[in-house]
């Protein structure tokens, strides 16, 4: 009897709109307006690459190791390096990253024993080319200064 | 097609006057299929008589990629299987190199990587209900899921430095120590989720329209289950009680006390109502797990370069849509001889033809949501 | 001159033009209301890019849709597939003709307005049956079946709770209906002792399904048939379905507000000393808090235009309460204010149930319809024509 009475009077259907209707609340809202609030990233945010360099004497940590293009799933990081013949070491010369093939895995990153691959919190690296997603030594040191849109 | 206790709604005999009949391409692009699954149907007027699965719209050739990478490079790649619970993709593919290795876990890696892989099976679990209340019909679940989803996410892109194809686990243990707040998000998120499912029970559970979509849908009974090979969910809702944590225990999973939801008809709603609890039991098992988070190394005693000897290791593990195991052959060099995966999306989804004779055009599209597939994991 | 204005065809013919030049855009604004309570309802914003808060929104969608490559499926049935939508469109706003507005603003009073109107509903169900089987598209097709089945079985409980409104007002006039409401003081809904509560909620149901909205949105449920019967459409085309759609909801809606819950009256029609409170006070209050509400909002934009929009519009709400002090305007409009206030109502709460409410499957919707809806409407009518039998002699 309670459960005809329930039925005729539509009790869980009124229980699932009262649970919608207290949604309403402005405060409930979560939508992030992205351009204009920005997301807070974590630190450890596996993002846009960037080689590292000497905070004082602006030159890169890299050491031409190699290792991280060894690690790399993708084979996307290109390490070229000659010899100095003064310091018996080798010096970097280019280094190019294709972001277009690359899954943010953190390997490389891990692999580098000097701490000079690193991935950044940055995450915006649309480009309007293919080519414009391979980075090479210049744009892994400086990143690459997007534009901010507020809207 | 194998033998079934139950013989499904026999079709109606095919002859050429029979002008009923309408062949329906459901997907590749379809709203809720979810993804690029292809199911053709044979309808009788909305009765369906038969489907058909088209699948490999999604195929990327994983297992062929593992055979051409070295072990820990392969590791990012099974991420990207099952999408929703990349977590626990990455658990067993470590665990099976770790078993071909016969490396030591320390017990502090375990114990993270049972908080994680519970809290990826709780997302999982969410987005599995805000899609199929969305199939259903119900628009808003899938807003309140996706919030509550959210809050994983966070804690997983806190840890490891990604949301969804996460890469948390390496080899031997874990590459990341736990952030300051760790525990602290973790017991927050078993918090809100008690709270939030009750919100979900109001909107659904109880709604006689939900009821009636769900209930007597779908039926898949456990002698069915066991033919197709059914996992997970799926089978506990036929009233099995198989779950790998609980039959063969892993990542000290033994340590811990929880329960394994199973319900009695193996229809829709029973289904529903088991990964409801699962969420609870996850949680249950998450704060454990924080609780008695010991301190200690992270990461075994494991070569910087993976050189497994010869031989072969199978590990499966109880992923959020069932048994997903990883048989790894190794023949002696950096890279694995041949890598298989058994996705449970995959087994799962060969029940479908089963599960939806006789119903209507509308318990198709209930019956792929609760059979909880990603087509990441179904095409490989 | 004179001789025009005195023509008494004149205010319907102006009424008509204001009512098909005014509606796509009031449709469209109901659609961008629909977008933002959904969104309420579900714990997001909805539109905020356009204009603020999105009150651009509509204009930008009508100019995208008219810009639209039109399609039309090679294997069609051309005609009928450029039929479809306008007779969709056409019997929908010819609806309008009797819907009471306010005391003064409406097009035609005629004595069968509220047959006219099922009329109307009934023929807008062929546009959607014609489009989609014209479309030659499996889901159209579908799509279109179960509109037609829908329409039919709904259309009989729909009958029933409008007879028993009727018989309540005892007039199918609409204003007349609305007048039988003054004299018995009290709602539609609320007569008979309570018990006209049965038809009210019977019809509102009836009306969800008979405009094919969630729950029953079954005709064009997006996840099994991905749009129903405009899957095919584009454009244009799509637009006057959607169009057609929202007229035929505005006119559900204001055959309910008229027969259940007095139309232009305001509530308690017949208490005296709530005229003020009501009639003056409450709709000025009410557009003074959006006024304000929006001025407030207007600091908070971030782009200048955004300011600008927002600093006008809490102007203009503020103007338009102001206006409700006045006592000749009020007069004038309390009517509309209050029609249009229920019917605002009536759409918020068909919005809420499609916020809300999971889809009926095909068998179960015929179920509820012809096992539950009928008998009790047919129960709640003879209840009512008992009660009222005894009751009133």
């Amino acid at each position: 009897m309670a459960n005809l009475i329930k039925t005729f009077l539509l009790t869980d259907l009124l229980k699932g709109l009262w649970t919608t209707f207290k949604n309403q609340k402005p405060s409930k809202v979560v939508t992030e307006q992205y351009p204009l609030t920005r997301p807070p990233v974590a630190e450890r945010y596996r993002g846009a690459p960037r080689l590292n360099t000497h905070p004082e004497t602006a030159q890169t940590l890299c050491i031409s190791c190699n290792l991280c293009a060894l690690a790399c799933p993708e084979q996307l990081i290109v390490v070229t390096s000659e010899r100095n013949p003064k310091t018996k070491r080798k010096d970097l010369t280019t280094f190019t990253y294709d972001l277009s093939r690359c899954m943010f895995c953190g390997l490389c990153e891990d692999a580098c024993p000097v701490d000079a691959l690193e991935l950044t919190q940055d995450f915006e690296m649309a480009t309007y080319t293919r080519e414009g997603q391979i980075w090479d030594r210049q744009m892994l040191e400086e990143g690459p200064l997007p534009q901010r849109y507020t809207h | 097609m194998p033998a079934t206790t139950q013989e499904p709604a026999a079709a109606p005999a095919d002859t050429f006057l029979d002008s009923n009949e309408l062949v329906l391409n459901m997907g590749p692009q379809h709203p809720s299929t979810h993804g690029v699954l292809r199911v053709i149907l044979k309808l009788d007027g909305e009765t369906v008589l038969g489907t058909d699965c088209v699948i490999g719209y999604l195929h990327r050739g994983v297992e062929k990629i593992g055979e051409n990478r070295t072990y820990q490079q392969f590791a990012p790649y099974v991420d990207r299987m099952d999408y929703v619970a990349a977590v626990s993709n990455g658990l067993g593919y470590c665990m099976a190199v770790e078993k071909l290795l016969d490396a030591e876990v320390p017990a502090r890696a375990q114990c993270v990587r049972v908080i994680l892989t519970e809290l990826n099976r709780v997302a999982s679990h969410l987005l599995w209900l805000g899609t199929h209340a969305l199939d259903i019909g119900a628009i808003t679940p899938v807003f309140l899921c996706f919030r509550e989803r959210e809050e994983v996410l966070k804690i997983f892109e806190n840890y490891c430095g990604a949301r969804l194809t996460t890469h948390a686990f390496r080899i031997g243990g874990l590459q990341y120590e736990t952030y300051d707040t760790f525990e602290k998000e973790c017991l927050a998120f078993c918090d809100l989720m008690g709270e939030k499912v009750r919100e979900y029970h109001d909107l659904l559970t109880g709604n006689r329209i939900w009821v009636k979509r769900t209930k007597g849908v779908g039926i898949l009974n456990a002698d069915d289950c066991k033919t197709y090979g059914v996992t997970g969910p799926l089978l506990r809702a036929a009233g099995v009680a198989w779950d790998l944590r609980k039959a063969q225990p892993y990542c000290g999973y033994e340590n811990y006390d929880f329960e394994v939801p199973t319900a009695e008809s193996g229809d829709t709603f029973d289904r529903y109502i088991v990964r409801m609890q699962e969420m609870r039991q996850s949680c249950r098992i998450i704060r454990q797990a924080v609780d008695a988070l010991p301190s200690g190394p992270i990461k075994g005693r494991v070569a910087k370069v993976i050189k497994p000897p010869k031989g072969e290791a199978y590990v499966s593990i109880e992923a959020p849509k069932g048994e997903l195991g990883y048989y790894v052959v190794s023949d002696g060099s950096l890279k694995p001889y041949r890598v298989r995966v058994r996705p449970p999306s995959f087994v799962n989804l060969a029940a479908l033809d089963r599960m939806c004779r006789g119903s209507l055009v509308a318990d198709v599209v209930a019956i792929i949501g609760t059979i909880d597939i990603v087509l990441g994991e179904v095409d490989r | 001159m004179e001789e025009l204005l005195a023509n008494p065809y004149l205010p319907p013919l102006v009424m008509t033009a204001a009512i098909i030049l005014v509606f796509p855009l009031v449709a469209g604004y109901i659609v961008l209301a629909e977008r933002k309570v959904l969104a309420d309802l579900q714990v997001r914003l909805g539109p905020m890019r356009v204009g603020p808060h999105g009150v651009l929104q509509p204009l930008a969608d009508a100019l995208k849709l008219l810009i639209k490559e039109d399609i039309i499926p090679a294997k069609s049935d051309r005609w009928i597939f450029w039929l479809a939508p306008v007779l969709s469109t056409f019997t929908a706003l010819s609806a309008f003709a009797v819907l009471p507005l306010s005391d003064r603003f409406f097009v035609a009073d005629v004595n069968i307005g509220v047959l006219f109107i099922l009329a109307m509903s009934s023929i807008g169900a062929l546009g959607l049956i014609l489009g989609g089987w014209s479309a030659n598209s499996k889901y159209s097709l579908m799509g279109s079946l179960r509109a037609a089945a829908q329409m039919v079985s709904y259309e009989v409980p729909l009958g029933f709770a409008t007879v028993t409104g009727i018989m309540c007002a005892g007039t199918l006039s609409m204003q007349g209906i609305i007048h039988a409401q003054l004299d018995r003081g009290v709602w539609g809904a609320f007569d008979n002792y309570g018990l006209m509560l049965v038809p009210t909620v019977l019809f509102i149901i009836a009306a969800t399904a008979e405009t094919n909205r969630a729950p029953f949105d079954l005709p064009e449920a997006e996840s099994e048939l991905v749009a129903g019967f405009h899957t095919e459409y584009s454009g244009f085309r799509w637009s006057l379905f959607f169009l057609a759609e929202y007229a035929a909801i505005v006119v559900i809606s204001s055959l309910c507000v008229t027969l259940f819950f007095g139309g232009w009256l305001r509530p308690f029609p017949n208490v005296a000393w709530l005229e003020t409170a009501l009639n003056t006070a409450f709709p000025a209050a009410l557009f003074a808090v959006i006024g304000l509400g929006c001025l407030r909002s207007s600091p908070r934009q971030v782009i200048l235009g955004f300011k600008l929009v927002m600093l006008a519009l809490g102007l203009a709400f503020l103007a338009v309460g102001a206006l409700f002090v006045v006592p000749a305007v009020n007069e004038a409009v309390i009517g509309l204010f209050w029609f249009l206030f229920k019917l605002a109502v009536m759409v918020y709460l068909f919005i809420w149930y499609r916020g809300t409410f999971p889809r009926f499957r095909y068998d179960q919707l015929m179920d509820v319809g012809w096992r539950w809806l009928i008998p009790i409407s047919m129960g709640g009518l003879i209840l009512n024509a008992i009660v009222q039998l005894v009751a009133r002699g």
